[in-house]
């Protein structure tokens, strides 16, 4: 038993239409995504939203279920319907939050408490005028999951975190007593990165997935596919030369993507499979890296 | 029949293992508000006896350099010095608040606060990460590691939430003129911290016999909660008398169903521990679920009078304090019920067993 990737989608904005925020950026990605697996909304267990940066920093309640009513997924409780319901919640771990989310679904619908779980992750600015060095671009992404009998399918999951380099990444939303139209104060949300931070990611992952890689009984000639963040840019790519897998395995995702931050992974999938490479890869590998430095890896096999 | 709700149960024949709670820990400022002072407060005169109406006296409030951090890492550390653990014994560590302050009312986004509280209690080793899901947000993390210790993935974990909270009150105390005022609710909420450590139970515990949770969604955005445009912190909307509704419409079946599924029914459930929203509304679900399921709990555990809405943490918070009095004993069922936005409703039902012999009794 085990859990397989059924389809995968990602959205962006197209032109410079603003107002279309990381709420927009999901349902999008989430329709398509069902869509193009032949799935019904209301046939998912569970929904988990990896995003972080949301419409307005909105707290409360978890951006899934906002989701969940708006791709219309077993809406109302039995009363009034049928079957059986969805449960949705956010996981919040940064860059790694796809990883997280896709190891909590594998362990309900990989040993068949549920059936098909989605995961779906977009960022945007969530107030251009109020944020500082925002770097992500506005992306969403969504990924279906369903069980499968056979043994193919989530192999592996790796989530590892290095809190000695935690200062070089970090993002507050904090009072700025200046900020705002005449100066009467504003939450302002505040990025800062290290220059270290991009070098360290790509070596701590290159620890990560070389420990995973033995304990699994891989070598990196084994990898197929790399399918990494998309922050910091090239990230993939100096995760794969490090580890010696060919820089050919990981695939390019189109320019809108590039810059995606939690729905970094599920771009390069997404380009993995319209290139049909995914159909055909033996092992593909997860890599994903944020701050903390928290490292996720995952193995899949076809 | 499958249940409505996502749900497992405690022994099964696709999972090896059973959970159960292990020990329990909180952190409370030690600052005192009542509710009277709170509404003392308001810009606008109102004449709303939020005391009557919600049976809230007293909340407890965050003081100069307390925050959801602070709150959870208390919390962690009495949850351990409570447990036969330490830090490095645990393999997963959950953060689950609603809140998410570092400093003042400075919001971190990442690092997750979970990185810091493993950091804090010793166990940089364990798998952590955060998750959002409201004033549920404990019992959801509660449900995740059921299900990865059922199946073996992992022995231990905590569940730990921070809930610097009150500053929606504060805020709400600005703006709101009747009791109609949507941000009326923010006036019950009271800071706290609260954690759990869930582990693998030794062969023939009952532990955890039950855990289950859906999300009514078509009412997903009767309470919404986001950064204030032009003050400190943040601001909560809510619809509480609809959420109530809802609550009392959908949530008997539901519960009945899932109980079912653990061959249980409520008139044996000798602890209900709901979300403690307001004493009010906790007596008419009281009054509500017998009605529809024609037997109630044999007790139903109140603590918001003292402590105010805490959020992701009332459910462990009062277990602490019912087993701190001694009141729940090995053998009682304890049903555990949350109500949160989303419309989030789950439960988990376990059998008392060691954690009333530990609990209070620091090694």
């Amino acid at each position: 038993m085990g859990t397989r990737i059924e389809s995968a989608a990602t959205s962006f904005r197209r032109g410079r239409l603003f107002g279309r925020g990381a709420l927009h950026l999901t349902d999008a990605a989430a329709r398509a995504c069902l869509e193009r697996a032949h799935h019904r909304a209301d046939e998912l267990d569970l929904l988990i939203n990896a995003g972080i940066y949301k419409d307005r920093n909105t707290a409360e309640p978890a951006l899934a279920s906002i989701i969940q009513e708006d791709i219309g997924a077993n809406l109302g409780g039995p009363v009034h319907m049928g079957h059986h319901g969805t449960f949705s919640f956010d996981v919040l771990n940064g860059a790694c939050g796809v990883i997280t989310a896709a190891q909590l679904i594998d362990g309900f619908v990989g040993h068949g408490s549920a059936r098909l779980g989605m995961v779906v992750a977009a960022d945007a600015d969530p107030s251009p005028r109020t944020s500082r060095q925002f770097p992500f671009s506005p992306a969403g992404g969504a990924v279906l999951l369903a069980h499968i009998d056979g043994d193919g399918g989530f192999q592996r999951f790796e989530l590892r975190t290095f809190p000695e380099h935690a200062t070089l990444f970090e993002t507050r939303l904090r009072w700025d007593p200046e900020a705002g139209f005449a100066h009467r104060g504003r939450n302002v949300l505040e990025v800062y990165e290290a220059p270290a931070f991009a070098s360290c990611c790509v070596e701590r992952a290159a620890e990560v997935v070389g420990a995973t890689l033995a304990t699994a009984g891989l070598t990196a000639d084994d990898i197929d596919l790399v399918l990494a963040s998309q922050y910091p840019r090239g990230f993939g790519t100096q995760v794969a030369r490090r580890l010696g897998i060919p820089t050919d395995r990981v695939p390019e995702v189109r320019a809108e993507l590039v810059a995606a931050h939690t729905a970094g992974p599920i771009a390069a999938l997404e380009a993995s499979i319209r290139s049909r490479r995914f159909a055909v890869a033996r092992h593909s590998l997860f890599v994903t890296a944020g701050a903390g430095i928290t490292i996720g890896v995952a193995l899949y096999r076809n | 029949m499958t249940p409505w709700m996502l749900a497992e149960a405690g022994h099964a024949a696709d999972a090896p293992f059973v959970a159960r709670f292990e020990s329990l820990g909180k952190s409370l400022p030690e600052r005192r508000v009542t509710t009277r002072e709170l509404m003392a407060g308001t810009r606008h005169h109102t004449k709303i006896d939020l005391e009557r109406l919600t049976g809230i006296r007293e909340h407890r409030m965050c003081g100069p350099g307390e925050t959801s951090l602070s709150l959870a890492i208390g919390a962690a550390r009495d949850c351990l010095g409570r447990s036969h653990y330490t830090g490095a014994d645990l393999d997963m560590v959950i953060s689950t608040s609603i809140t998410h302050y570092v400093d003042g009312t400075t919001h971190r986004f990442e690092p997750p606060l979970s990185l810091s509280i493993k950091q804090a209690i010793g166990a940089p080793a364990a798998t952590s990460f955060d998750l959002s899901n409201a004033c549920a947000g404990m019992l959801t993390g509660v449900f995740l590691l059921n299900d990865m210790i059922r199946r073996g993935v992992i022995r231990r974990g905590m569940v730990v939430s921070g809930e610097q909270i009150t500053g929606l009150g504060t805020n709400a105390a600005h703006n709101i003129r009747s009791i109609l005022s949507l941000q009326l609710a923010s006036l019950t909420l009271g800071d706290a911290g609260a954690a759990v450590i869930v582990e693998r139970a030794p062969e023939g515990t009952p532990g955890i016999v039950l855990a289950g949770f859906t999300t009514l969604a078509e009412h997903s955005r009767l309470c919404l909660g986001m950064p204030a445009g032009h003050r400190p912190g943040a601001r909560m909307f809510t619809r509480a008398r609809k959420i109530h509704q809802v609550a009392m419409s959908e949530g008997p079946p539901l519960i009945e169903d899932i109980l079912a599924q653990a061959g249980a029914r409520l008139g044996e459930v000798d602890w209900l521990i709901p979300h403690q929203t307001s004493v009010r509304a906790i007596r008419s679900g009281e009054r509500v679920l017998a009605e529809q399921l024609g037997e109630g709990p044999k007790h139903t555990v109140v603590t918001v009078d003292e402590y105010g809405n805490t959020a992701s943490t009332t459910l462990f918070l009062a277990l602490h304090r019912y087993l701190t009095e001694g009141r729940i004993h090995p053998g009682e069922k304890v049903l555990l019920l949350s109500v949160a936005s989303g419309l989030e409703i789950g439960v988990v039902l376990f059998v008392m067993d060691e954690l009333e012999t530990t609990h209070g009794h620091p090694h």
